[in-house]
C-alpha cells in the first residue's frame, strides 16, 4: 500500500510522454491531488510496506511527504496556467518527467534501506535533469551539464559512505537488515571509525544534493535556468529531500553516541553556507540566482540547526517545512516577473507593485516571511535555532548566523524594493503610464497557488494540528530533539 | 589459486590507471574505461567459490552493464559527434603519470593501516578500488574535455563497486541492481548532453561552459 504514493505517478509519468498536451496537463493536475489524497492517507492510518524491508513510514518521511504533496499540488496548477501562457516545445517531456520527479521524491520520503535512499536520491537528479534544459539554451545545457555532473559524483560520494557503513556494520558484528530503523536501535555496536568516516563521505554526497556550501556550485544555475514551476519543485522539496539522507544518517550517529562529532560537522557546513550566501547575495543581479542563493541560505540554518540539536533540531524541521512553502511561493512568483519583464536581470524589471499588484503581494510577502519576519514560520525557526546555539553554549556560531541574516536581508531588501518600485532602466516605454498595454495579465492560475502556500505557512504560525505537531516531535526526539 | 587469480587481474586494473592517466585521447580512455568495467565486474566469479543462480545472474548483468552498454554509450555518443581530439588536459600527461605512481604506492600504504572487514583476503582489492577510485576524480578535476570527464565519472562509479565487491556478494541482488540501473541511465544522460553540448557549441571544451557565474 505505501508503494503506490510513488508508484502512481510513476505511472501517470509514463503515461504524459504520449498523451495529447491538453490531456498531460489535466493528468499533471489530477495526479498531484491523487497524490495529495494517498498521502495523507499515509497520516490517517499507518499502513505496511509491501516491501517492508526496503520501504517504511517514518515521521520526517510523512513530513517530508506532505510538504512534496501539498506543494506539488499547488505547483501543477500554476503550471497549467504557465503552460497555457507561455507553451513549451516539448511540453509532454516536461510534464512527464515532472511527475517521474515526483515519484522519485516519494520514493525517497518512504525509503528505509540505506542503498534504497541512494537509489531514490540519484533518480531524483536524473528526473529532474531534463527539466532544467527545458528551454535548450546555451545557459540551460550548462547548468544541466553542471548539475548532473557534479550531483552525480557528490551522490557517489554518498554511495561509498554507505558502503562504510556497511564496513562498520561488518566490523561490530552487526546481523540487522541495512535500513535505518533496524541499524538506529544497535548504532552502539557500529564500529566507530568507520562510522565517522561514513556519516562525512554521506554529509559531502548528499550536502551536494542538498546545497551546503562549497558545494553548492550548480544550486544557482540549475535553479535560474528551470522554468520557474520546476525551480518551486528543485527549492521547495527536492533540497529536503537531500536533508532526509542527512537526517536519518545523523540519527544512528546520534543512537551510536557520536552526536558531538557529527554535530559538529553539520554546524561547520551550515555556517559556511549561511555566510556564503551573504556574500553573492549582496551582488546579486538576477533575481531568480537571487532566490536560489537564499536556499542555500536557509539549506544551512536546518544544517546549523540540525547541528546544534536540542531545540535547534526543532527549528530546523519547522525551517525545512516554512521555507519550502515560501520559497516555492516565491519561485512561481518569479516566474510571473519573466513572463512580463521578458527578463532575468533584476535592473530591467521595476514597478511591479503598480503594473502586477496580485503578483507584488505574494512576492513582497514571500520576501517578508524568507527573510524571517514574523507571522511567518521562518521567523520562529530561526529564533528556536539562536535560542539552542545560546544554551548549548555555542555563541561564536550564533554570532556568525545573527550576522549574516542581517546581512542577508539587507541585500536581500535592496533587490527586492528594486523590483516592486524602481523604474525600469533600460525600458521607458513601460511606464506606469502604459499600464493597460502591460504584456502580463496574471491569470488566477499563476497568482492563488502563491497565496494558498502563503497562507498555509502563516495558519502554520499560529495553529499547529496536534497531528502535525506530535509527527515534529517525533521526528526531532530521534536526533535528540526536543521542546527543551 | 583464485587469490592469485583475483590478484593478477588487480594488477592490470593497476597499470590500467596508469594507462588512463596518460592517454591524451578519447577513445583510448574509452578503452581502457571498458577494460576496467569488464575486469571489475567478473571480480566476484574468483571471490565466492560456491555462487548462487541469483549472483552469477546478476553478476553477468553487471558484466553487460559495466564492460558493454556504458562504454558502448559513450562510443556511440562521440562517434555522432566524430571527435578526435585530446582530452585538453590542465595538468600535463608526465605530471599526470607521476601522480598516478604516487597514488598507486599511496593507496597501498594507505590500506594497511585500515581495518577492513572481509576483503582483507585480497591484498590488492582496497588498494585497486580506491586508487580507481582517486582516478575518476583525478579525470574529472584535471581535464577539460568534457567526455574525459564523462569516462572520469565511470571510473569513480567502477572503484566504488569494487569497493563494494564483498558487498555485493552479501547484499540483495535487486538493490545492487538498483544502483546498477541507476549509473546506467546517469551515463546515457550524461551521452545525451555531451551529444547538445557538441552540437551547440561545436565543441566539447569545457572552457565554454562558464558564462553562468556566482
Amino acid at each position: 500500500m505505501v508503494e503506490m504514493v510513488f508508484i502512481t505517478p510513476f505511472v501517470t509519468g509514463l503515461l504524459a510522454f504520449v498523451l495529447p498536451k491538453a490531456l498531460s496537463r489535466q493528468l499533471l493536475v489530477l495526479t498531484g491531488a491523487v497524490h495529495l489524497v494517498l498521502s495523507l492517507l499515509l497520516w490517517k492510518n499507518t499502513p505496511q510496506a509491501w516491501f517492508a524491508e526496503y520501504f517504511a513510514v517514518t515521521p520526517e518521511g510523512l513530513l517530508s511527504l506532505l510538504v512534496i504533496s501539498l506543494l506539488f499540488f499547488l505547483i501543477s496548477i500554476y503550471t497549467t496556467g504557465y503552460l497555457a501562457a507561455h507553451g513549451l516545445k516539448s511540453e509532454n517531456i516536461f510534464t512527464g518527467f515532472m511527475l517521474l520527479f515526483l515519484s522519485t521524491m516519494t520514493m525517497v520520503t518512504l525509503s528505509d534501506h540505506i542503498m534504497v535512499l541512494w537509489i531514490a536520491i540519484e533518480a531524483t537528479t536524473l528526473a529532474s535533469a531534463p527539466l532544467i534544459y527545458t528551454h535548450r539554451s546555451g545557459a540551460s545545457l550548462e547548468a544541466t551539464w553542471k548539475y548532473v555532473l557534479i550531483c552525480s559524483v557528490g551522490i557517489a560520494m554518498a554511495l561509498v559512505g554507505s558502503l562504510f557503513l556497511t564496513f562498520s556494520m561488518e566490523l561490530g558484528g552487526v546481523t540487522a537488515a541495512m535500513s535505518f530503523s533496524a541499524l538506529t536501535p544497535v548504532a552502539g555496536q557500529l564500529d566507530p571509525a568507520w562510522l565517522k568516516a561514513g556519516f562525512i563521505f554521506i554529509v559531502v554526497g548528499y550536502g551536494t544534493k542538498m546545497g551546503l556550501a562549497p558545494m553548492h556550485t550548480w544550486l544557482p544555475d540549475a535553479h535560474s535556468e528551470a522554468p520557474s514551476p520546476a525551480s518551486a519543485l528543485l527549492s521547495g522539496v527536492l533540497l529536503n529531500c537531500a536533508y532526509l539522507g542527512i537526517f536519518k544518517t545523523n540519527k544512528i550517529m546520534v543512537s551510536a553516541g557520536l552526536s558531538d562529532f557529527s554535530g559538529t560537522i553539520l554546524i561547520v557546513f551550515g555556517l559556511l553556507s549561511i555566510v556564503a550566501a551573504a556574500t553573492y547575495i549582496l551582488k546579486q543581479t538576477e533575481y531568480k540566482r537571487m532566490l536560489a542563493y537564499s536556499s542555500i541560505e536557509n539549506m544551512g540554518i536546518i544544517a546549523l540547526g540540525t547541528g546544534i540539536g536540542g531545540l535547534g533540531v526543532y527549528g530546523a524541521v519547522i525551517c525545512m517545512i516554512h521555507h519550502s512553502l515560501i520559497k516555492s511561493s516565491l519561485f512561481l512568483s518569479s516566474g510571473n516577473i519573466l513572463m512580463a519583464y521578458k527578463d532575468r536581470l533584476i535592473a530591467n524589471t521595476g514597478q511591479m507593485a503598480k503594473q502586477m499588484p496580485k503578483t507584488f503581494v505574494a512576492f513582497f510577502a514571500g520576501f517578508a516571511g524568507i527573510s524571517g519576519f514574523p507571522p511567518f514560520g521562518i521567523f520562529i525557526g530561526e529564533l528556536f535555532i539562536i535560542m539552542a546555539a545560546f544554551k548549548t553554549g555555542h555563541y561564536l556560531a550564533a554570532g556568525i548566523f545573527i550576522f549574516s541574516l542581517c546581512v542577508i536581508f539587507a541585500g536581500f531588501a535592496r533587490q527586492v524594493m528594486a523590483i516592486c518600485f524602481d523604474t525600469p532602466a533600460e525600458t521607458g516605454t513601460q511606464s506606469a503610464a502604459d499600464h493597460k498595454n502591460f504584456p502580463f495579465k496574471e491569470p488566477p492560475g499563476m497568482v492563488w497557488p502563491q497565496y494558498v502556500l502563503l497562507l498555509t505557512s502563516l495558519i502554520l504560525c499560529f495553529f499547529i494540528p496536534d497531528a502535525l505537531y506530535q509527527t515534529i516531535v517525533d521526528a526531532v526526539h530521534a536526533i535528540g530533539g526536543g521542546l527543551q | 589459486m583464485t587469490l592469485y587469480t583475483v590478484d593478477t587481474l588487480l594488477t592490470l586494473v593497476l597499470l590500467s590507471v596508469l594507462f588512463a592517466f596518460g592517454s591524451s585521447r578519447v577513445p583510448s580512455l574509452i578503452k581502457v574505461m571498458a577494460f576496467q568495467g569488464i575486469v571489475v565486474s567478473i571480480i566476484p566469479f574468483f571471490i565466492t567459490p560456491h555462487m548462487a543462480t541469483g549472483a552469477v545472474i546478476f553478476t553477468i548483468a553487471t558484466l553487460v552493464i559495466r564492460g558493454v552498454l556504458i562504454p558502448l554509450s559513450i562510443h556511440l555518443a562521440i562517434r555522432k559527434v566524430a571527435i578526435q581530439r585530446d582530452v585538453a588536459p590542465i595538468v600535463g600527461y608526465h605530471a599526470s603519470l607521476f601522480f598516478g605512481l604516487g597514488l598507486i604506492v599511496a593507496a597501498a600504504v594507505i590500506s594497511r593501516y585500515l581495518n577492513i572487514p572481509s576483503i582483507s583476503d585480497s591484498r590488492l582489492l582496497f588498494p585497486a578500488a580506491l586508487s580507481l577510485l582517486v582516478t575518476g576524480m583525478f579525470l574529472l578535476m584535471a581535464r577539460r574535455n568534457a567526455i574525459a570527464m564523462v569516462i572520469g565519472y565511470i571510473m569513480l562509479e567502477n572503484g566504488i563497486y569494487l569497493m563494494g565487491t564483498t558487498f555485493s556478494v552479501r547484499a540483495r541482488h535487486i538493490v545492487e541492481f538498483g544502483i546498477l540501473l541507476d549509473v546506467l541511465a546517469g551515463v546515457m544522460i550524461m551521452a545525451v548532453i555531451l551529444q547538445n553540448i557538441k552540437q551547440t557549441f561545436d565543441d566539447v571544451d569545457t572552457s565554454l561552459l562558464r558564462t553562468l557565474k556566482e
